[in-house]
Protein backbone atom coordinates (compact mmCIF):
# COMPACT_ATOMS: atom_id res chain seq x y z
CA UNK A 1 0.00 0.00 0.00
CA UNK A 2 1.47 3.45 -0.79
CA UNK A 3 1.96 6.00 2.64
CA UNK A 4 1.46 9.14 0.77
CA UNK A 5 3.08 11.98 2.70
CA UNK A 6 1.64 13.20 5.92
CA UNK A 7 1.24 16.61 5.09
CA UNK A 8 -0.39 15.51 1.70
CA UNK A 9 -2.89 13.56 3.60
CA UNK A 10 -4.22 16.08 6.19
CA UNK A 11 -4.36 18.77 3.23
CA UNK A 12 -6.38 16.47 0.72
CA UNK A 13 -9.08 16.44 4.40
CA UNK A 14 -10.78 18.87 5.55
CA UNK A 15 -11.64 16.38 8.76
CA UNK A 16 -8.41 15.42 10.07
CA UNK A 17 -7.51 19.59 9.74
CA UNK A 18 -10.86 20.23 11.99
CA UNK A 19 -10.07 17.38 14.47
CA UNK A 20 -6.44 18.46 14.68
CA UNK A 21 -7.64 21.71 15.88
CA UNK A 22 -9.67 20.04 18.88
CA UNK A 23 -6.72 17.87 19.70
CA UNK A 24 -4.86 20.68 19.91
CA UNK A 25 -7.22 22.23 22.11
CA UNK A 26 -7.37 25.38 20.43
CA UNK A 27 -4.88 26.36 22.08
CA UNK A 28 -3.07 27.53 18.78
CA UNK A 29 -5.07 28.48 16.04
CA UNK A 30 -2.31 27.67 13.40
CA UNK A 31 -2.09 24.34 14.50
CA UNK A 32 -4.65 22.50 11.65
CA UNK A 33 -2.81 25.43 8.84
CA UNK A 34 0.79 24.42 9.92
CA UNK A 35 0.42 20.96 10.04
CA UNK A 36 -1.66 21.21 6.47
CA UNK A 37 0.83 23.43 4.64
CA UNK A 38 3.44 22.54 2.28
CA UNK A 39 6.41 23.43 4.91
CA UNK A 40 5.78 20.51 7.09
CA UNK A 41 5.07 20.95 10.50
CA UNK A 42 4.57 17.45 10.64
CA UNK A 43 7.11 14.81 11.80
CA UNK A 44 7.62 11.62 10.04
CA UNK A 45 7.10 9.20 11.77
CA UNK A 46 5.08 7.12 9.59
CA UNK A 47 6.31 8.70 6.74
CA UNK A 48 7.81 5.15 4.98
CA UNK A 49 7.04 4.96 1.90
CA UNK A 50 6.34 8.61 0.64
CA UNK A 51 5.03 9.11 -2.87
CA UNK A 52 6.03 13.01 -4.23
CA UNK A 53 3.96 11.96 -7.32
CA UNK A 54 0.79 11.32 -5.53
CA UNK A 55 -1.63 14.14 -6.48
CA UNK A 56 -3.77 15.32 -3.91
CA UNK A 57 -7.06 13.48 -4.28
CA UNK A 58 -5.09 10.76 -5.94
CA UNK A 59 -5.17 7.88 -3.27
CA UNK A 60 -5.20 4.40 -2.87
CA UNK A 61 -7.62 2.70 -0.61
CA UNK A 62 -6.80 2.03 2.63
CA UNK A 63 -5.65 3.27 6.03
CA UNK A 64 -3.46 5.77 6.69
CA UNK A 65 -1.18 6.27 9.50
CA UNK A 66 0.32 9.57 10.29
CA UNK A 67 1.28 11.79 13.25
CA UNK A 68 1.31 15.57 13.38
CA UNK A 69 3.05 18.31 15.61
CA UNK A 70 1.99 21.41 16.71
CA UNK A 71 3.04 24.20 18.82
CA UNK A 72 1.44 25.58 21.62
CA UNK A 73 2.50 27.92 24.66
CA UNK A 74 4.09 24.90 26.15
CA UNK A 75 6.21 23.40 23.63
CA UNK A 76 5.55 21.01 20.71
CA UNK A 77 3.28 18.36 20.81
CA UNK A 78 1.85 15.51 18.75
CA UNK A 79 -1.32 13.66 17.86
CA UNK A 80 -1.18 10.59 15.41
CA UNK A 81 -4.04 10.46 12.78
CA UNK A 82 -5.07 7.61 11.55
CA UNK A 83 -7.81 7.79 8.50
CA UNK A 84 -9.42 5.49 6.28
CA UNK A 85 -10.15 5.96 2.53
CA UNK A 86 -12.53 4.41 0.09
CA UNK A 87 -12.84 5.41 -3.12
CA UNK A 88 -11.18 8.65 -2.52
CA UNK A 89 -13.80 9.25 0.34
CA UNK A 90 -12.58 9.32 4.09
CA UNK A 91 -14.82 6.92 5.54
CA UNK A 92 -13.16 7.21 9.39
CA UNK A 93 -10.50 9.89 11.00
CA UNK A 94 -8.78 8.77 14.24
CA UNK A 95 -7.15 11.49 16.11
CA UNK A 96 -5.56 10.63 19.09
CA UNK A 97 -3.20 12.69 21.18
CA UNK A 98 0.27 11.15 21.91
CA UNK A 99 1.71 10.33 25.43
CA UNK A 100 4.91 11.06 24.18
CA UNK A 101 4.06 14.06 23.42
CA UNK A 102 2.69 15.63 26.59
CA UNK A 103 5.10 13.89 27.96
CA UNK A 104 7.70 15.80 26.14
CA UNK A 105 6.45 19.16 26.95
CA UNK A 106 5.71 18.15 30.37
CA UNK A 107 9.24 17.27 30.79
CA UNK A 108 10.57 20.25 29.25
CA UNK A 109 8.70 22.24 31.69
CA UNK A 110 9.44 19.51 34.36
CA UNK A 111 13.60 20.74 34.80
CA UNK A 112 11.67 24.02 36.90
CA UNK A 113 9.92 21.52 39.48
CA UNK A 114 12.76 19.47 40.78
CA UNK A 115 14.48 20.07 44.32
CA UNK A 116 16.63 17.84 45.69
CA UNK A 117 15.99 19.30 49.57
CA UNK A 118 13.27 21.85 50.16
CA UNK A 119 14.16 23.54 53.55
CA UNK A 120 11.34 25.43 53.78
CA UNK A 121 10.20 28.35 55.36
CA UNK A 122 8.83 29.50 59.04
CA UNK A 123 5.25 29.18 59.36
CA UNK A 124 4.95 32.66 60.47
CA UNK A 125 6.99 33.80 57.56
CA UNK A 126 4.71 32.94 55.03
CA UNK A 127 1.18 34.87 54.94
CA UNK A 128 -1.60 31.83 54.90
CA UNK A 129 -4.78 31.31 56.30
CA UNK A 130 -4.23 27.85 56.12
CA UNK A 131 -2.04 24.81 56.54
CA UNK A 132 -2.40 21.49 54.44
CA UNK A 133 -0.34 18.55 55.79
CA UNK A 134 -1.02 15.01 56.87
CA UNK A 135 -4.52 14.94 57.64
CA UNK A 136 -5.02 15.59 61.89
CA UNK A 137 -6.05 12.69 63.68
CA UNK A 138 -8.35 12.67 65.76
CA UNK A 139 -8.40 12.63 69.80
CA UNK A 140 -8.97 8.68 69.55
CA UNK A 141 -5.56 8.06 67.75
CA UNK A 142 -3.69 10.43 69.69
CA UNK A 143 -4.27 9.44 72.66
CA UNK A 144 -4.04 5.58 71.05
CA UNK A 145 -0.56 6.69 70.44
CA UNK A 146 0.15 8.19 73.48
CA UNK A 147 -0.64 5.26 75.39
CA UNK A 148 1.21 3.31 72.99
CA UNK A 149 4.62 5.29 73.46
CA UNK A 150 4.19 5.18 77.39
CA UNK A 151 3.42 1.72 77.13
CA UNK A 152 7.11 1.46 75.17
CA UNK A 153 8.91 3.40 77.21
CA UNK A 154 7.61 1.64 80.81
CA UNK B 1 -14.67 35.36 59.71
CA UNK B 2 -16.35 32.74 61.42
CA UNK B 3 -15.35 28.96 62.27
CA UNK B 4 -16.73 26.10 63.41
CA UNK B 5 -14.72 23.23 64.33
CA UNK B 6 -15.45 20.16 65.80
CA UNK B 7 -13.73 16.18 64.99
CA UNK B 8 -15.47 13.62 63.10
CA UNK B 9 -14.41 10.53 60.58
CA UNK B 10 -11.17 10.32 63.08
CA UNK B 11 -10.21 14.22 61.91
CA UNK B 12 -10.31 17.63 63.00
CA UNK B 13 -12.87 19.50 61.20
CA UNK B 14 -13.11 23.49 60.47
CA UNK B 15 -15.62 25.19 58.51
CA UNK B 16 -14.85 29.20 57.66
CA UNK B 17 -17.94 31.10 56.98
CA UNK B 18 -18.47 34.74 56.80
CA UNK B 19 -21.29 35.03 59.46
CA UNK B 20 -21.82 32.23 61.93
CA UNK B 21 -23.28 29.05 60.55
CA UNK B 22 -26.78 28.87 61.68
CA UNK B 23 -28.30 25.80 63.79
CA UNK B 24 -30.05 24.25 61.22
CA UNK B 25 -27.17 24.43 58.69
CA UNK B 26 -24.74 22.65 61.01
CA UNK B 27 -27.31 20.25 61.45
CA UNK B 28 -27.85 19.23 57.88
CA UNK B 29 -23.70 18.92 58.15
CA UNK B 30 -23.55 16.70 60.94
CA UNK B 31 -26.60 14.88 59.38
CA UNK B 32 -24.73 14.10 56.27
CA UNK B 33 -21.25 13.09 57.91
CA UNK B 34 -23.25 10.68 60.30
CA UNK B 35 -24.76 9.31 57.49
CA UNK B 36 -21.61 8.78 55.46
CA UNK B 37 -19.82 7.31 58.67
CA UNK B 38 -22.45 4.95 59.28
CA UNK B 39 -21.86 3.33 55.79
CA UNK B 40 -18.64 3.88 55.25
CA UNK B 41 -16.85 3.84 58.96
CA UNK B 42 -14.49 0.89 60.01
CA UNK B 43 -14.18 2.40 63.33
CA UNK B 44 -18.33 1.49 63.94
CA UNK B 45 -19.95 -1.71 64.68
CA UNK B 46 -23.05 -0.87 62.58
CA UNK B 47 -22.00 0.51 59.43
CA UNK B 48 -21.79 -0.76 56.05
CA UNK B 49 -18.14 -1.65 55.97
CA UNK B 50 -18.20 -3.84 59.18
CA UNK B 51 -20.98 -5.58 57.78
CA UNK B 52 -19.06 -6.89 54.58
CA UNK B 53 -15.77 -7.41 57.11
CA UNK B 54 -18.17 -9.72 59.03
CA UNK B 55 -19.36 -12.51 56.23
CA UNK B 56 -19.99 -12.97 53.21
CA UNK B 57 -23.01 -11.48 51.34
CA UNK B 58 -24.65 -10.12 48.63
CA UNK B 59 -25.68 -6.34 49.72
CA UNK B 60 -27.31 -3.67 48.09
CA UNK B 61 -24.58 -0.53 47.59
CA UNK B 62 -25.09 2.27 50.20
CA UNK B 63 -25.43 6.16 48.92
CA UNK B 64 -22.12 6.94 47.48
CA UNK B 65 -20.77 3.53 46.76
CA UNK B 66 -20.89 4.31 42.70
CA UNK B 67 -18.93 7.47 43.30
CA UNK B 68 -16.03 5.98 45.10
CA UNK B 69 -16.40 2.64 43.82
CA UNK B 70 -16.03 3.78 40.27
CA UNK B 71 -13.17 6.41 41.22
CA UNK B 72 -11.12 3.72 43.21
CA UNK B 73 -11.44 1.37 39.82
CA UNK B 74 -9.74 4.09 37.86
CA UNK B 75 -7.13 4.22 40.96
CA UNK B 76 -6.61 0.85 41.32
CA UNK B 77 -6.27 1.08 37.29
CA UNK B 78 -3.64 3.50 37.13
CA UNK B 79 -1.40 2.41 40.29
CA UNK B 80 -1.34 -1.40 39.15
CA UNK B 81 -3.24 -2.31 41.89
CA UNK B 82 -1.18 0.02 44.87
CA UNK B 83 -4.53 1.91 45.67
CA UNK B 84 -7.16 -0.42 46.74
CA UNK B 85 -10.05 -0.09 48.97
CA UNK B 86 -9.17 -3.72 50.57
CA UNK B 87 -6.70 -2.90 52.01
CA UNK B 88 -8.49 -1.87 55.08
CA UNK B 89 -7.51 -5.92 56.13
CA UNK B 90 -3.50 -4.86 56.22
CA UNK B 91 -4.29 -1.83 58.02
CA UNK B 92 -6.07 -3.47 61.01
CA UNK B 93 -3.44 -5.99 60.70
CA UNK B 94 -0.76 -3.38 61.18
CA UNK B 95 -2.60 -1.95 63.83
CA UNK B 96 -4.35 0.64 62.21
CA UNK B 97 -7.74 -1.01 63.64
CA UNK B 98 -11.22 -0.12 64.97
CA UNK B 99 -9.91 -0.10 68.83
CA UNK B 100 -6.91 1.92 67.80
CA UNK B 101 -4.76 -1.03 69.20
CA UNK B 102 -1.76 0.42 67.37
CA UNK B 103 -0.13 -3.21 67.80
CA UNK B 104 0.64 -5.44 64.62
CA UNK B 105 -1.58 -8.46 65.52
CA UNK B 106 -0.93 -10.30 62.09
CA UNK B 107 1.35 -10.40 59.19
CA UNK B 108 -0.19 -8.35 56.64
CA UNK B 109 -0.66 -9.77 53.18
CA UNK B 110 -1.92 -8.33 49.82
CA UNK B 111 -5.61 -7.73 49.40
CA UNK B 112 -7.74 -9.21 46.86
CA UNK B 113 -7.38 -7.41 43.65
CA UNK B 114 -10.13 -5.02 43.56
CA UNK B 115 -10.89 -5.69 39.46
CA UNK B 116 -11.86 -8.80 40.89
CA UNK B 117 -14.24 -7.68 42.79
CA UNK B 118 -18.59 -8.08 41.79
CA UNK B 119 -20.04 -4.81 42.66
CA UNK B 120 -22.09 -4.11 39.67
CA UNK B 121 -19.66 -2.01 37.50
CA UNK B 122 -21.89 -0.65 34.77
CA UNK B 123 -24.64 -2.30 35.05
CA UNK B 124 -27.61 -0.63 36.00
CA UNK B 125 -28.31 -2.85 38.90
CA UNK B 126 -25.52 -2.50 41.72
CA UNK B 127 -24.65 -4.83 44.87
CA UNK B 128 -21.96 -5.93 46.58
CA UNK B 129 -20.99 -9.57 46.47
CA UNK B 130 -18.47 -10.95 48.26
CA UNK B 131 -17.53 -14.26 48.67
CA UNK B 132 -15.83 -14.13 52.04
CA UNK B 133 -15.51 -11.30 54.79
CA UNK B 134 -13.54 -7.95 53.70
CA UNK B 135 -12.40 -4.68 55.11
CA UNK B 136 -13.03 -1.82 52.79
CA UNK B 137 -10.64 1.57 53.67
CA UNK B 138 -12.14 3.86 51.72
CA UNK B 139 -9.75 6.01 53.34
CA UNK B 140 -8.03 7.51 50.04
CA UNK B 141 -11.31 8.99 48.52
CA UNK B 142 -13.53 9.19 51.14
CA UNK B 143 -13.41 12.05 53.18
CA UNK B 144 -12.65 14.13 50.04
CA UNK B 145 -15.76 13.00 49.11
CA UNK B 146 -17.44 14.06 52.07
CA UNK B 147 -15.74 17.63 52.08
CA UNK B 148 -17.35 17.86 48.60
CA UNK B 149 -21.04 16.71 50.56
CA UNK B 150 -20.66 19.63 53.32
CA UNK B 151 -19.11 22.46 50.58
CA UNK B 152 -22.98 21.46 48.85
CA UNK B 153 -24.63 21.58 51.42
CA UNK B 154 -23.35 25.02 52.40
CA UNK B 155 -23.65 26.34 48.63
CA UNK B 156 -27.15 25.02 48.85
CA UNK B 157 -28.14 26.55 51.81
CA UNK B 158 -26.40 29.99 50.27
CA UNK B 159 -23.55 30.23 51.70
CA UNK B 160 -21.12 31.90 48.53
CA UNK B 161 -18.22 32.50 51.18
CA UNK B 162 -16.80 29.06 52.95
CA UNK B 163 -13.92 27.35 53.15
CA UNK B 164 -14.89 23.68 54.79
CA UNK B 165 -11.20 21.82 56.00
CA UNK B 166 -11.72 18.40 57.36
CA UNK B 167 -7.64 17.95 58.74
CA UNK B 168 -6.12 19.59 55.90
CA UNK B 169 -8.48 18.28 52.79
CA UNK B 170 -9.70 21.54 51.56
CA UNK B 171 -12.77 22.82 49.65
CA UNK B 172 -12.68 26.31 49.16
CA UNK B 173 -15.76 28.46 47.67
CA UNK B 174 -15.75 32.00 47.43
CA UNK B 175 -15.00 35.35 45.60
CA UNK B 176 -10.94 35.51 46.43
CA UNK B 177 -8.37 33.14 46.73
CA UNK B 178 -6.41 31.83 49.82
CA UNK B 179 -2.91 31.06 50.27
CA UNK B 180 -2.66 27.45 52.15
CA UNK B 181 1.12 26.45 53.86
CA UNK B 182 2.48 23.07 53.00
CA UNK B 183 3.56 21.27 56.17
CA UNK B 184 7.25 20.55 55.75
CA UNK B 185 6.37 16.39 56.55
CA UNK B 186 9.86 16.80 58.33
CA UNK B 187 9.08 19.86 60.67
CA UNK B 188 5.49 20.92 61.53
CA UNK B 189 6.73 24.72 61.99
CA UNK B 190 7.64 25.17 58.33
CA UNK B 191 6.20 25.32 55.49
CA UNK B 192 7.33 23.59 52.29
CA UNK B 193 5.97 25.95 49.82
CA UNK B 194 2.65 28.15 48.89
CA UNK B 195 -0.29 27.31 46.89
CA UNK B 196 -3.24 29.90 46.38
CA UNK B 197 -6.73 27.82 46.47
CA UNK B 198 -8.65 29.89 43.76
CA UNK B 199 -12.49 29.64 44.41
CA UNK B 200 -13.95 26.04 43.75
CA UNK B 201 -11.01 24.26 43.86
CA UNK B 202 -9.77 21.59 46.38
CA UNK B 203 -6.55 20.50 47.80
CA UNK B 204 -5.73 17.36 49.79
CA UNK B 205 -2.39 16.53 51.65
CA UNK B 206 -1.11 13.29 52.38
CA UNK B 207 1.80 12.49 54.73
CA UNK B 208 3.47 9.07 56.14
CA UNK B 209 4.34 11.19 59.24
CA UNK B 210 1.25 11.59 61.31
CA UNK B 211 -0.92 8.62 60.92
CA UNK B 212 2.35 7.02 62.55
CA UNK B 213 2.35 4.30 64.88
CA UNK B 214 5.50 2.49 64.74
CA UNK B 215 8.96 2.04 63.19
CA UNK B 216 7.92 1.63 59.28
CA UNK B 217 4.24 1.66 60.11
CA UNK B 218 1.73 4.13 58.70
CA UNK B 219 -1.30 4.40 56.98
CA UNK B 220 -0.47 4.63 53.14
CA UNK B 221 -0.32 1.23 52.18
CA UNK B 222 0.90 -0.18 49.07
CA UNK B 223 -2.09 -3.10 48.31
CA UNK B 224 0.28 -4.86 45.98
CA UNK B 225 1.96 -5.77 49.51
CA UNK B 226 -0.39 -4.76 52.04
CA UNK B 227 2.91 -3.09 53.30
CA UNK B 228 3.35 0.78 54.16
CA UNK B 229 4.91 2.10 51.04
CA UNK B 230 8.57 3.78 51.46
CA UNK B 231 9.38 5.81 48.04
CA UNK B 232 6.98 8.89 48.72
CA UNK B 233 6.57 10.53 52.20
CA UNK B 234 4.60 13.64 51.43
CA UNK B 235 1.92 14.74 48.51
CA UNK B 236 -0.33 17.53 47.97
CA UNK B 237 -3.02 17.55 45.24
CA UNK B 238 -5.27 20.79 44.01
CA UNK B 239 -8.03 19.74 41.53
CA UNK B 240 -10.60 22.07 40.23
CA UNK B 241 -14.13 21.57 41.94
CA UNK B 242 -13.59 17.91 43.95
CA UNK B 243 -12.03 17.30 46.86
CA UNK B 244 -12.53 13.80 46.14
CA UNK B 245 -10.55 13.77 43.07
CA UNK B 246 -7.76 15.78 45.11
CA UNK B 247 -7.96 13.30 47.89
CA UNK B 248 -7.64 10.23 46.08
CA UNK B 249 -4.65 11.51 43.47
CA UNK B 250 -2.97 12.34 46.57
CA UNK B 251 -2.91 8.86 47.63
CA UNK B 252 -2.12 7.66 44.00
CA UNK B 253 0.95 10.17 43.80
CA UNK B 254 2.63 7.45 46.29
CA UNK B 255 2.70 5.20 43.58
CA UNK B 256 2.33 6.59 40.20
CA UNK B 257 4.47 8.27 38.18
CA UNK B 258 3.09 12.09 37.96
CA UNK B 259 2.69 11.55 33.99
CA UNK B 260 0.86 9.12 34.30
CA UNK B 261 -1.38 10.93 36.35
CA UNK B 262 -1.51 14.03 34.74
CA UNK B 263 -2.70 12.76 31.22
CA UNK B 264 -5.48 11.15 32.89
CA UNK B 265 -6.54 14.05 34.92
CA UNK B 266 -6.25 17.53 35.70
CA UNK B 267 -4.89 18.66 38.38
CA UNK B 268 -1.56 20.33 39.79
CA UNK B 269 0.68 18.23 42.50
CA UNK B 270 3.74 17.93 44.84
CA UNK B 271 5.06 15.51 46.64
CA UNK B 272 7.96 14.73 48.25
CA UNK B 273 10.55 11.36 48.64
CA UNK B 274 11.86 9.84 50.71
CA UNK B 275 15.39 10.78 50.07
CA UNK B 276 14.72 14.46 50.11
CA UNK B 277 13.92 14.91 46.50
CA UNK B 278 10.40 17.21 46.31
CA UNK B 279 8.87 17.57 42.77
CA UNK B 280 6.28 19.85 42.13
CA UNK B 281 3.77 20.18 38.87
CA UNK B 282 5.25 23.01 36.35
CA UNK B 283 2.41 25.04 36.42
CA UNK B 284 1.47 25.13 40.51
CA UNK B 285 -0.55 27.59 41.29
CA UNK B 286 2.16 28.56 43.95
CA UNK B 287 5.63 28.01 45.11
CA UNK B 288 8.05 25.77 46.42
CA UNK B 289 10.53 26.82 48.59
CA UNK B 290 13.27 25.27 46.89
Amino acid sequence: MRLPKTRQILAATAAASALLMTAACGSDESSASDTASPAPAASDASDTAADDTAAAGDYADGTYEAEGSYTNPGGQSSVAVSLTLEDGTVTAVEVTPEASGTSLQYQQKFASGIADEVVGKALDEVSVSKVSGSSLTSGGFNAALEQIKSEAQA
Amino acid sequence: MESWTFEAIGTAWQIDTQAPLAPEVRDLVADRIERFDRDWSRFRDDSFVSAVAREAGDRELPEDAESLFDFYTDLHEVTDGAVNPLVGRALSDLGYDAGYSLTPSATPTAPTSWSTIDWGGADAQRRLRTDEPMLIDVGAAGKGLLVDHVASILWAEGLRQATVDAGGDLYHCGTTPIRVALEHPHDPTKALGVVELEPEDALCGSATNRRAWGDGLHHVLDARTGRPTTDVVATWVLAPQSCMLADGLATAHFFAEPERLLERWHHQFVRMHADGRVVWSPDLQGEVFA
